[in-house]
């Protein structure tokens, strides 16, 4: 045999080693695809946002949301939660060229620009004294609540940061000073005119509906029109009417609580029109129709202590919307649930400083190519994307860090 | 008191001309769709696209939307109909008609797919009662052109460069058949061709692979390398195939899908792209440094070189598919027929550069005291920008991990596996093909260049 017919045999062997070896593997992928659970998939972008201009640093990170261009819009505390270390440039004197808090509502493009930014205080309405969540609805409009201590109030804007509506009034809450003379407030989950701390706000494009999470004070759902701010309905727990009795610590062990604990931080519509709640100290989402009647709940990591483990919560971007995000800024990771069900599959993230680790995850938004976007109250101070990468077989409850690979 | 009121309420109800900043990004989406005598183009921009418009509004600053029908038309007229030509067979059809046009809300999805797309541009408008701030609609139009017959090729050409400092537009063709064909550019591209024919796309291709291996410093420094020890025209052929072969096995896999679509992967290749450079370049310069001309060495020397450019080749195709990601779009139906058109554009450049590089090295050797000194000192060049590449494109892909192993990932080497092992032995049939044709009487070297 020559030394071409070798080598020709040598190539038809490969071929026919590689072939077998392909249909052997195959086979394997095959079934380990269909014997495992299936959840999306994601790798933290370490590069997105792109830096801040102007020497500008982000405060406690308290909302997130997507526009329909897939623009992300968050809010901080800026100035009012960073130390004189951190904001030299405000002081006065300045004791250094860094830095200064950036303006509380920020818009980036999907590369990472910051496009606009405005917020703060300004004539016609009370810019809430410690702003927490935003949300853009399907008209474009940008709403803003507030969890300081007079805030209950919420605030409607354009995306130019144009004021629209104020409903609610600051220290609505307010109750008689004490013997010392310090002013106090209390909770009324009750008043169908101002709120008690407002967490979020999620708007309905079916029924130009608003659903309030109320709040840190009040331990409430309601629901407004979208357009006059009218108090339509509202519910506690269970969709009992609210008591604003104080529950105490919440303990894992003792019967499901009948009220909301503070605060009750998030309310979602999803497609099939079930509202979903962040019950977040009792560790729990209850599940509601629209109108405020209870269909069931879950208890998401119920030994869970302190601030609780369910902060906010966002639906994947498949028509069924098949999955529920959840950050869990107790024990520093996001979950992945089924919908239907409220079953964990798995969950990412750790505690930590680095991309794609968390301090605190408090908000949630999902774009429309499926990337999640989180931002991080504390010392957190930040946004993060994760990238979306498809669904795959759940191989592992814990997958720690999603680093991108 | 009548009159005042009056006034006032022109001030607060009255149209006003908006007259605001160009915006920065704006995304202009449309459907095409051929049938019935004309083509019927569905259009949505962002209203902040439209500028020096008065937009009749009403109290608290919202659209009057009982009022704004007209406003739009006149926009859609002014901002998109004017600008936006359609070709059937290279020909101009005539200025299209509006046939519809509304304010939609942001968030409204109609223009997912064109049914639900025409279906809002003929159902009923917005409620009148409801607020919309008007930087935050957007204009849907329906247009319609003539067609001069049925059948036929459509083009299209639009300059809506002055919509925003930035546009994009998102184009989806509606063939006969039911398929959507979709496009997406920036700016303006000039005369898009929807539906190419074979020739068309294959023309178009072919130039875009001669003008990517003109634009590609890397490419040209390997060729580079490669010419300088080969000076006979049968061997620097064969080896010049080789690559082609090699780098058109992978471009058209990637094009179908097969490359890994990890973030480690392109800068993996473009790492490997610069240690090709180094490789040639030192294997260059230790053959000089110990007096072995190559191809007067013939059999392995020749093979090794014949094997090395294989291999690299392959990787070379991958980055010729980075570089053809966002051409793809423009094939056609003609997806195999423009990549190969690609490939036959970069091997006609190949040879010129080769063939340009050899006869320069040649000329610039033979009036040189010592060429084989030349050949050192340029692919000692070649080889430092190799490295310096080398190191920064490897910093990049060293942030990225590998990533897990598993059934999957050995499934997809297997595939590569298999066709790194069709370009070697579709190079090796060449070679032999070449190897046969030449033996009956070995070619004289067809430029000299003896060793010093």
């Amino acid at each position: 045999m020559n030394r071409n017919a070798i080598t020709a045999v040598a190539f038809l062997v490969m071929f026919a080693g590689l072939g077998a070896a392909y249909l052997y593997l195959s086979r394997d992928v095959a079934a380990a695809a269909r014997s495992a659970a299936q959840a999306p998939a994601f790798e933290v972008d370490p590069l997105w946002p792109k830096p801040l201009p102007n020497h500008w640093v982000l405060g406690s990170t308290i909302g997130v949301s997507v526009d329909e261009s897939d623009h992300v819009w968050i809010i901080h505390r800026s100035s009012a939660t960073l130390g004189n270390n951190e904001k030299g440039l405000e002081l006065k004197p300045p004791t250094g060229e860094c830095c200064a808090g950036a303006p509380p509502v920020l818009e980036f493009d999907q590369a990472g620009n910051l496009l606009n930014h405005w917020g703060g205080p300004g004539q016609g309405y009370e810019w809430p004294s410690s702003n927490h969540g935003i949300t853009v609805d399907y008209k474009g409009n940008v709403w803003i609540g507030g969890n300081g201590e007079g805030d209950a109030q919420l605030l409607k804007f354009t995306k130019s940061g144009k004021f629209l509506l104020q409903v609610g009034r600051a220290n609505a809450r307010a109750v008689p000073a004490d013997k010392e003379g310090v002013s106090k407030f209390g909770g009324n989950s009750n008043d169908t005119t101002s709120f008690g701390r407002v967490a979020k706000i999620f708007v309905d494009p079916k029924e130009n509906e608003a659903f309030i999470s109320d709040g840190y004070l009040n331990k409430r759902v309601v629901v407004l029109d979208a357009d006059t701010g009218a108090f339509k309905r509202y519910w506690g727990a269970y969709g009992n009417k609210p008591d604003d009795t104080n529950l105490g610590p919440y303990n894992p062990d003792a019967p499901p609580a009948p009220q909301f604990r503070n605060p009750v931080h998030c309310a979602e519509l999803s497609v099939d029109r079930l509202l979903y709640v962040c019950d977040r100290v009792n560790d729990r989402i209850q599940v509601f129709t629209p109108a405020g009647k209870f269909l069931k709940e879950a208890f998401i990591a119920k030994k869970s202590l302190g601030e609780g483990s369910v902060w906010d919560i966002a639906f994947s971007k498949d028509p069924q919307q098949t999955y529920i995000f959840l950050a869990d800024g107790r024990n520093m990771k996001i979950r992945i649930l089924k919908r239907d069900t409220l079953e964990e599959l798995t969950n990412f993230g750790d505690g930590g400083r680095q991309p794609g680790q968390f301090y605190a995850p408090h908000s949630l938004a999902v774009d429309s190519k499926g990337n999640l976007y989180t931002t991080e109250t504390y010392e957190g101070k930040r946004v993060q994307r994760f990238v979306y990468k498809g669904l795959r077989p759940v191989s592992t409850k814990d997958q720690g860090v999603v680093w991108p690979r | 008191m009548r009159i005042l009121a009056a006034v006032a309420a022109a001030i607060v109800f009255s149209s006003s001309a908006y007259a605001h900043d160009v915006p920065d990004d704006v995304v202009m989406q449309a459907f095409l769709q051929p049938g019935g005598g004309r083509v019927s183009l569905l259009v949505r921009v962002p209203l902040t696209a439209m500028r020096d418009v008065d937009i009749p509004s009403r109290a608290g600053g919202f659209v009057d939307l009982a009022r704004v029908e007209p406003t739009l038309r006149h926009a859609a007229t002014v901002w998109l109909l004017q600008g936006i030509n359609l070709l059937q067979d290279g020909r101009v059809l005539p200025t299209g008609t509006l046939a519809g046009v509304r304010l939609s809300l942001p968030s409204d999805r109609a223009f997912e797919s064109f049914e639900t797309a025409r279906a809002q541009l003929t159902g009923p408008p917005l409620d009148p009662a409801m607020q919309v701030m008007w930087e935050q609609g957007t204009l849907d139009a329906l247009i319609e052109y003539p067609l001069e017959h049925s059948g036929g090729r459509i083009a299209w050409r639009a300059d809506v460069r002055r919509l925003g400092q930035r546009v994009t537009t998102v184009l989806r063709l509606v063939t006969a058949d039911g398929a959507v064909r979709a496009f997406e550019w920036h700016g303006d591209p000039g005369v898009v061709q929807l539906d190419p024919h074979w020739h068309q796309a294959a023309l178009s291709f072919l130039r875009a692979g001669v003008s990517h291996v003109f634009s590609g410093p890397d490419h040209l420094l390997f060729l580079l390398c490669i010419a300088i020890p080969l000076r006979r025209v049968r061997t620097l052929v064969l080896v010049v195939t080789s690559f082609t072969i090699a780098h058109a096995t992978t471009l058209v896999a990637s094009a179908y899908g097969v490359a890994p679509s990890g973030g480690w992967f392109p800068p993996l290749v473009e790492t490997l792209i610069a240690a090709s450079i180094v490789w040639m370049a030192l294997e260059n310069i230790f053959d000089s440094v110990a007096g072995r001309d190559i191809e007067a060495a013939g059999g392995r020397a020749v093979a090794r070189r014949w094997a090395a450019t294989t291999v690299f080749g392959l990787i070379h195709g991958f980055g010729f598919s980075f570089a053809l990601r966002d051409q793809l779009q423009f094939a056609g139906t003609h997806l195999l027929t423009s990549l190969l058109a690609f490939n036959v554009g970069v091997e006609i450049a190949q040879l010129v550069v080769i063939v340009g590089a050899a006869a320069a090295v040649t000329l610039a050797f033979r009036r040189l005291a010592s060429p084989r000194v030349a050949a050192i000192v340029v692919s000692a060049i070649a080889a430092h920008t190799g490295w310096d590449w080398l190191l920064e494109r490897g910093a990049v892909w060293w942030r990225f991990p590998w990533p897990a192993p598993s059934p999957a990932a050995l499934v997809a080497v297997g595939i590569w596996l298999a066709l790194a092992a069709v370009a070697a032995a579709g190079a090796w049939g060449i070679r032999r093909l070449l190897d046969g044709a030449a033996r009956p009487e070995r070619g004289p070297r067809a430029v000299s260049g003896k060793p010093a």
